[in-house]
């Protein structure tokens, strides 16, 4: 599905380069559950952020499902995010002037999808979630552990065929940390592949490969059993 | 997707309600001001535009080339129209016609009813020339008779009880001040006048009557030039660049000598805002007016459009979550851009009832300071241009803000990260330094205006103008000019009094030529009966006033120092200038404006003259002398009463039009003021609280209050102060212009720049002072613990 070679980031301020990503090459196939590990400031963030289409390479190679996209136009780069991709952040990004349905219906709204199947789908997918009953409810109303399963209802109702989490778990304690694995590990025996950041070796036990990240360099690739 | 984007607007007006409130009365304010100033501008450009005519209908002008330059007339000779209507087969009407307030009112009489009346002589085809609703009568045959009269609706009313029956009946007219009179028959009756004409009459006459009366068909000739008015109608599809060249010379080929007039021709719809002429070419008129205020009108719009933009992007860090979030959802750019202008437009729109109903409630006062009448009718011109000028102001407020919202990347902006790149900062700098130019401009314009006006006021005129009352003489009055300025004088309270032909103040100034040793200058004339240089309290430079002492007065005359000096006379007084000699030299005095400078002046002796009446009364008691006054006219004229106009007010009436600019100016500048002043408030409100925890961390470390104050306030201070420096420059260049449209003016001094200055950097201080004041007493340990 996802097939990067040689891929290299580099950040630049007045005095300093840093390579982010350094020669990174890895693949990921379809209904895999990977998880990046890694220290603070190894890349790990940078790199989930190129496979999201939201930032560009500036070396190497990315073909997502085929197709090289590594310098595509923003407007195809929207396209395939909105059509084939979901988002888990570690801090929600829930749209606070929005309720928990809105928010999760917005993809939809960019997907151009019809009203009553709007509302149809978001139903599911919140029922799914437990958390049908705050749905008219605000971000800023909700635990910590409610507004993740929201993010996460956001990123699954339009069936992405790819999730990318960024330290989903790492605002929550541990039972809601816990409950939100549980969801992931869900949508991926379901055929969702999963590409999750993360800082928790115990996160880290629910994929089933783990590649680890030092200085913007795969250092490690294990799989778990 | 609308749907959502309305629930999207709506929660973020809730969230952030100051701003929303400092963009809703901003807007509003705005879109009120512009679309009274629309209403306005659309009333100035309707004038004239209104006859079936129009685009075939002209005026006819004469050039003619003086010592001073070309001076462009709009009176022309009275065989002109016929003339024209034989020679050009382009034309398909032409009517002389005599110039509005060409005469006093005239005095109507059928039986026992009496009316005074403006009156009007005009060629047969006038009113198919002019779409003058008429009701009754033939537009062919209204005009064909000698003794033909067309009533307006409210003469024929007044005269007969009702205008429906008013054809047939008979009028006397009577020329006051001559005996002067005529019996007619009514032709036709028209309907009012709209307000938005030039010309405003009471009733219409045979202009071949009027010539018989004035006995000049023995004397027309092309040589002699006159004050008529020549109006004419071209054919459909006739070629008007031709009928212009071909007019331009006509003049050329009917002159024998003095080949220095031509003829040219303006559309009748331009004469309005186009009025004047410079050295043979339009140079302007009211449409200046029109220009000033419709571009007071776009600045103020865009002032209010900037706070928009500045609160928009400045809270931009607010929202970048939302823009975030919607990247990574794919959101495209032009969803994003529509969005936020549409967030914009509506915006304007909710502005725009509120702009509406503050138009109903001032249009009032508006009214009484224009002197138009002015109304919110549901017109489709102004509906669609209401909603025009708001959605462009919608468009133009949410443009900026959109494009650079849309335009952030998403990573960033999910990180938080504001791209707050240097030219995004210059831009909302260089915003707020715009507004306040405008701002500055506004209060330098203001200033300087009341100083002018304040200066025409005081200004010595060479003449006395308090305390002198003038009316038009009838009957009696006018017959015995004698007996009644004799009787006149003595009455208690009359310091003096003299008759004249005409006005005094703004007589025609285009002038008369005279002819003195090869040179030849246009003088202005007015015939006076005796005591008129006293009355007016005009000085002599040299010589002595008119009197009755001397015999020979009545072929004499007095002149004044521009006439001197135009001419170059030596010894002026006991030269001898197309018969008549000077007596005496007035100082010179400003019969017109303080637009024009003075220019030759001949005062002829009319021991008969008793046209207009004026009287000088005793300070102090005017209202008891002008009870006195009206008894004694209406014991000397049975059965007339006195109506009587204070020369003051004339000479007012020259200002109308500044004292209004400077009356509306007040209101704009204060407008732009208050705008300009909310969007800074809306400004520190926002930099205080983005900064909270700065201020928070700043104040456990010890800062003062004072020293927060300044740390909010310097750099937006420090904008005021530049956009004070580049406004000075530019305002000195607006009011310098202006000013020099009065020969007689004030001197820029450079107070009236710092002053403005001063004024707007304390508005500007005292809004930005008090935010961060209120910001720096916070308590600190709440916005510490916030986090």
């Amino acid at each position: 599905m996802i097939k990067i070679e040689n891929l290299e980031k580099i950040y630049r301020t007045e005095e300093v380069q840093t390579k982010a990503l350094n020669n990174v090459s890895l693949a990921v196939k379809e209904g895999e559950f990977v998880a990046i590990m890694g220290p603070s400031g190894c890349g790990k963030s940078t790199l989930l952020n190129i496979l999201g289409l939201l930032d560009e390479p500036d070396g190497g190679s990315f073909a997502f499902a085929g197709t090289e996209v590594a310098h595509a136009p923003e407007r195809r780069r929207a396209e395939l995010r909105k059509k084939h991709i979901g988002f888990v952040f570690q801090s929600f990004n829930l749209i606070e002037e929005l309720t928990v349905a809105e928010n999760v219906e917005l993809p939809l709204i960019y997907l151009g999808v019809g009203a009553t199947e709007r509302k149809e789908k978001v139903a599911k997918v919140l029922e799914k979630m437990q958390i049908m009953h705050r749905r008219n409810h605000f971000p800023q109303q909700l635990s910590g552990g409610q507004q993740q399963r929201v993010a996460v209802a956001r990123a699954v109702v339009n069936s992405p065929s790819l999730i990318l989490a960024d330290e989903p778990t790492g605002n929550l304690d541990s039972s809601n940390g816990n409950e939100v694995m549980e969801l992931l590990t869900e949508l991926n025996e379901a055929g969702t592949t999963i590409i999750m950041v993360t800082h928790s070796e115990h996160d880290a036990r629910y994929a089933h490969r783990v590649i680890r990240l030092l200085d913007g360099q795969v250092v490690l690739e294990h799989a778990h059993v | 997707m609308l749907q959502h984007s309305l629930l999207l607007i709506y929660r973020n007006f809730k969230r952030f309600k100051t701003t929303f409130f400092i963009n809703l009365v901003g807007l509003s304010v705005g879109l009120a001001g512009a679309l009274t100033i629309y209403l306005w501008v659309h009333d100035e450009w309707s004038f004239d535009r209104y006859h079936a005519t129009t685009g075939r209908l002209f005026q006819v002008l004469e050039n003619q080339r003086t010592a001073e330059g070309i001076n462009t007339k709009y009176g022309t000779a009275p065989l002109l129209a016929e003339a024209l209507a034989e020679e050009m087969p382009e034309i398909k009407y032409a009517a002389a016609a005599t110039p509005p307030k060409f005469f006093p009112k005239f005095l109507l009489v059928a039986k026992e009813k009496i009316v005074r009346a403006d009156a009007k002589f005009a060629g047969k085809d006038f009113f198919h020339i002019f779409s003058y609703n008429l009701l009754q009568g033939d537009a062919s045959q209204v005009l064909a008779n000698k003794t033909a009269v067309v009533l307006s609706q409210e003469m024929a009313a007044a005269l007969f009880g009702t205008a429906a029956n008013a054809v047939g009946k008979t009028v006397e007219w009577q020329m006051g001040m001559a005996d002067l009179k005529q019996t007619c028959i009514v032709t036709g009756v028209f309907g009012p006048i709209p307000a938005n004409s030039t010309e405003q009459f009471d009733f219409v006459l045979s202009f071949d009557a009027f010539k018989d009366i004035m006995k000049m068909g023995e004397s027309m000739n092309w040589a002699e030039d006159g004050p008529f008015n020549t109006f004419v109608v071209l054919h459909e599809g006739a070629e008007e660049a031709q009928f212009r060249t071909k007019i331009s010379g006509l003049l050329q080929r009917k002159l024998t000598t003095n080949k220095e007039r031509a003829l040219l021709v303006q559309p009748y719809a331009d004469k309005y805002l186009h009025g004047e002429y410079t050295n043979g070419v339009p140079s302007g008129g009211r449409i200046e007016y029109v220009q000033l205020f419709s571009a007071i009108a776009v600045f103020i719009l865009v002032i209010a459009c900037i706070n928009f933009m500045n609160l928009a992007t400045a809270k931009a860090s607010r929202r970048l979550k939302e823009i975030g979030v919607k990247k990574t959802l794919g959101a495209g750019r032009f969803s994003l851009v529509a969005q936020y202008l549409a967030e914009s437009v509506l915006m304007s729109f909710i502005a725009l009832l509120i702009a509406l109903a503050l138009v109903e409630l001032l249009l009032p006062q508006f009214n009484a300071i224009t002197g138009k009448q002015l109304a919110l009718a549901f017109k489709p011109h102004l509906v669609l241009s209401a909603l025009g000028i708001t959605l462009i102001t919608g468009l133009l407020a949410g443009s900026y803000p959109a494009f650079y919202l849309s335009g952030l990347r998403p990573v960033e902006v999910l990180k938080g990260r504001l791209a707050g790149s240097v030219a995004d900062l210059w831009t909302r700098k260089g915003l707020v330094v715009f507004q306040f130019m405008l701002s500055v401009l506004f209060i330098v314009c203001v200033w300087v205006v009341q100083r002018q006006i304040a200066f025409v006021q005081s200004k010595d005129l060479g003449y006395d103008r308090n305390g002198i009352v003038y009316f038009e003489a009838a009957g009696n009055a006018a017959q015995q000019p004698k007996t009644f300025l004799a009787e006149l004088k003595r009455l208690p309270g009359v310091v003096n009094a003299s008759g004249m032909w005409g006005s005094f103040v703004a007589t025609n100034a285009s002038g008369v030529p005279m002819e003195w040793q090869g040179r030849k200058i246009p003088v202005n004339h007015l015939g006076v009966n005796y005591d008129m240089l006293e009355t007016l309290g005009i000085t002599l430079k040299e010589g002595r006033n008119f009197s009755p002492q001397f015999r020979t007065d009545s072929v004499q005359i007095i002149v004044n120092e521009a006439f001197v000096a135009s001419l170059g006379l030596q010894n002026p007084v006991g030269q001898l200038l197309e018969n008549r000699r000077i007596v005496g030299v007035a100082k010179d005095f400003h019969y017109e404006s303080l637009h024009e400078k003075v220019k030759p002046f001949i005062f002829r002796l009319e021991p008969l003259a008793a046209g207009t009446i004026l009287v000088r009364l005793a300070p102090g008691r005017e209202q008891e002398t002008i009870g006195r006054l009206q008894r004694f006219y209406s014991a000397f004229n049975p059965g007339q009463t006195l109506t009587y106009h204070f020369l003051d007010e004339d000479y007012q009436a020259q200002y109308a039009a500044e004292r209004r600019v400077g009356v509306l100016a007040q209101y704009f500048a204060g407008l732009a003021i208050l705008i300009s002043c909310l969007g800074l408030f809306g400004l520190t409100a926002f930099t205080a609280e983005r900064r909270r925890k700065e201020i928070g961390i700043r104040k456990v470390l010890g800062a003062s209050e004072f020293s927060i104050v300044y740390l909010l306030s310097s750099d937006l201070t420090k904008l005021v102060g530049v956009a004070i420096l580049l406004a000075l420059p530019v305002s000195y260049v607006v009011v310098k212009r202006w000013l020099e449209s009065f020969e007689y003016r004030i001197a820029l001094e450079a107070w009236y720049f710092l002053g403005a200055g001063l004024v707007a950097v304390s508005v500007a201080w005292l809004t930005i002072g008090a935010q961060a004041w209120k910001a720096s007493r916070a308590n600190p340990t709440l916005s510490l613990r916030d986090e």
